[in-house]
């Protein structure tokens, strides 16, 4: 009976009660109609309990540093270096809104940070150089999902706690996948710029101005090669290296740039702490969620149930990405990770797939959903940015996402993308 | 109508006014958790000594700012929701299903606090953290350690907290479902995403 739970939180969750409490209702409700009370208080306990955790402590964190980068003029500092790099280009601008999505996925997690940042910036620069409204916001969303691809990444520390993977080795996994998102739109663009003859940015820089701009953007850049280098030099944990990116942003804010002023600083910490706040709940009621998948045995029902499909991993692993790109499309990338990973990784990995490679799929697959209509919420960011409507942008979006599926079975089906660095570095088998 | 309205005024002070002091005590619970870390870096790699409470201090400082601050985020419509449903169906029907989802969303609340305050103040909770320690003596000779249910009691807090949210959200919800949405006062900011 107790197997009920799933469909009964299906329920919950498509009539929009919040994930939260449908994590918490459903197996509740199923509890207690199966007169396992005790259980329920194991419920609570487990809430508690997965969210006093170590690990988690870094999502705060990566949400601080990249609050304060933000509002320390970082962002501009690495649209000028992209522009220097990429500007003359024809299609420049659009070239420099994905290089700088790149980049910024190395100091912050979030999509919806890099659209609001990014795109603030870069949609009206586009617009002024004659690109439509639509497609610079469309292009702006579509890189976005870099942020959460590339390391520091918010979705893959929820992965590797709710799942007890390592965060390094999915943060190494997270590069190669990241990068060739961004190739793939920047090949893309290159296309569409010979075909619809857009715009060049700005005049080709000289090497001593490149230099210039690549100074400014130094003490940014260096942040991610602390919290990898950090976390690979085995100089820090994950938690430890978040925590060393806030005092490194904070000193760059304020006494290396002179940007940041201290009467920002409540604020910063207010918007990072409430969006943390929700998100550690989250984590908490899925860690109690996951001990009734546990105790149902859905993983064991579903494997079977999904095996009487096909017993070839490539021809689930296929159908698996339709899933979770439909799930994509109406949830966001971390809830949706907190739901199937307890569900499906088990299934996966019975299958012989790796669970650092499976984590890639699936976190890049939902991470893609962020961009894709109805519910994408990086769209609706896109929109607001931009004041452009949001089926116009979802239209426009279409062929970046094309590209971004293309990515999503190449990672699927050539393991090595994303697993060859975390083998090189000792971090996976 | 009217009173309803009257009663929702009280309410929505309280929960103003309590989860303004809420941001506050959690704003200092996170800078006080990024301290507490870059502490424990400092001492273990630059004064090889690791000092066995920054850890704990730094988790105790997590579950006070998620418990004091997730409530604001419900409060402005920033937990994680498919709302599609709500918003497809017929107006009336709509705000109907909204007051289901509050009231199973206050159910599982109401579960929480009784199971929260039975831990609290139960076995678990009488046990003390590892390594957390108050001064009692202004010489700093004298020491108290800190239970584990002063830990615990920041999910409990947290979800009374979320009760009284709940209650005010569903009185709103019962005002615009009789027609008197245009009454309500705005809950100030904008909401809080989660990803």
């Amino acid at each position: 009976m107790l197997i009920w739970f799933l469909p009964t939180f299906l329920v919950f969750l498509i009539i929009g009660l919040p994930v939260f409490f449908a994590l918490l209702a459903a197996p509740g409700i199923l509890l207690w109609l199966n007169g396992q009370t005790n259980d329920i208080t194991l419920l609570y306990r487990n809430v508690y309990n997965g969210m006093d955790s170590f690990p988690l402590m870094a999502i705060p964190f990566f949400m601080l540093a990249g609050e304060l980068m933000n509002r320390g003029g970082i962002t501009i500092r690495l649209v000028e270096f992209s522009q220097a790099l990429m500007g003359h280009l024809r299609g420049g601008l659009a070239h420099v809104n994905v290089l700088s999505s790149i980049l910024f996925a190395g100091l912050s997690g979030s999509a919806v940070a890099d659209t609001s940042a990014l795109g603030s910036m870069l949609i009206p620069a586009m617009e002024k150089q004659g690109y439509t409204r639509k497609f610079a916001a469309a292009i702006t969303a579509a890189s976005s999902v870099i942020g959460p691809i590339i390391p520091p990444s918010g979705i893959m520390i929820i992965y590797a706690y709710v799942m007890g993977e390592s965060v390094a080795a999915l943060f190494l996994a997270g590069i190669v996948p990241g990068v060739m998102v961004g190739v793939g739109l920047m090949l893309m663009i290159k296309f569409m710029a010979d075909k619809y003859d857009f715009p060049v940015a700005s005049r080709k820089y000289t090497w001593g101005e490149r230099r210039q701009a690549s100074l400014k953007a130094f003490f940014p850049l260096l942040t991610p090669v602390i919290i990898l280098g950090g976390i690979l030099g085995g100089i820090f944990t994950p938690t430890e290296a978040a925590a060393v990116a806030v005092g490194y942003a904070f000193i760059i804010g304020f006494f290396v740039l002179r940007t940041l002023t201290l009467k920002e600083v409540p604020e910063i910490l207010s918007n990072a702490g409430l969006t943390s706040a929700v998100v550690l709940l989250l984590v908490g009621a899925a860690m109690a969620f996951k001990t009734v998948v546990s105790l149902s045995h859905a993983p064991e029902q579903l494997a079977s149930l999904i095996l009487s499909l096909s017993e070839n991993p490539l021809i689930l692993l296929f159908l698996i990405n339709l899933l979770l790109f439909v799930v994509g499309m109406f949830l966001d990338a971390g809830p949706a990770i907190i739901i199937l990973g307890p569900i499906l990784g088990p299934i996966f990995t019975s299958l012989g797939v790796d669970p650092i490679h499976f984590a890639i799929i699936m976190s890049v697959n939902l991470t893609v959903g962020l961009a894709t209509p109805p519910m994408g919420l990086v769209l609706f960011v896109a929109a607001a940015v931009s004041r452009e409507k949001v089926e116009t942008i979802a239209k426009a979006i279409l062929p970046f996402l094309a590209v971004e599926i293309v990515v999503i079975f190449l990672i699927t089906y050539i393991p090595a993308i994303s697993m060859t660095i975390p083998r090189i570095t000792g971090f996976a088998n | 109508m009217g009173g309803l309205a009257s009663a929702l005024a009280p309410i929505a002070f309280v929960n103003e006014t309590v989860l303004r002091l809420g941001r506050a005590v959690g704003v200092v619970a996170i800078a006080l958790m990024v301290i507490a870390i870059l502490i424990q870096v400092f001492f273990r790699y630059v004064l090889g000594n690791a000092l066995p409470w920054p850890d704990e201090a730094a988790r105790f400082c997590m579950l006070w700012m998620t418990g004091l601050m997730a409530p604001t985020a419900f409060r402005r419509g920033g937990f994680v929701a498919i709302d599609m449903v709500p918003l497809m169906l017929p107006r009336v029907v709509g705000q109907v299903l909204t007051l289901f989802l509050l009231v199973v969303s206050l159910a599982v609340l109401l579960v929480a606090v009784n199971i929260g305050w039975s831990e609290v103040t139960g076995f678990g909770g009488k046990f003390a953290t590892a390594a957390l320690y108050l001064p009692t003596s202004f010489g700093f000779d004298e020491w108290f350690r800190i239970p584990r249910s002063w830990m615990m009691a920041s999910l409990l807090v947290g979800v009374i907290l979320l009760i009284s949210v709940n209650i005010e959200l569903v009185l709103r919800s019962v005002v615009t479902l009789m027609g008197g949405g245009h009454l309500l006062p705005e809950i100030p900011d904008a909401p809080a995403g989660a990803e």
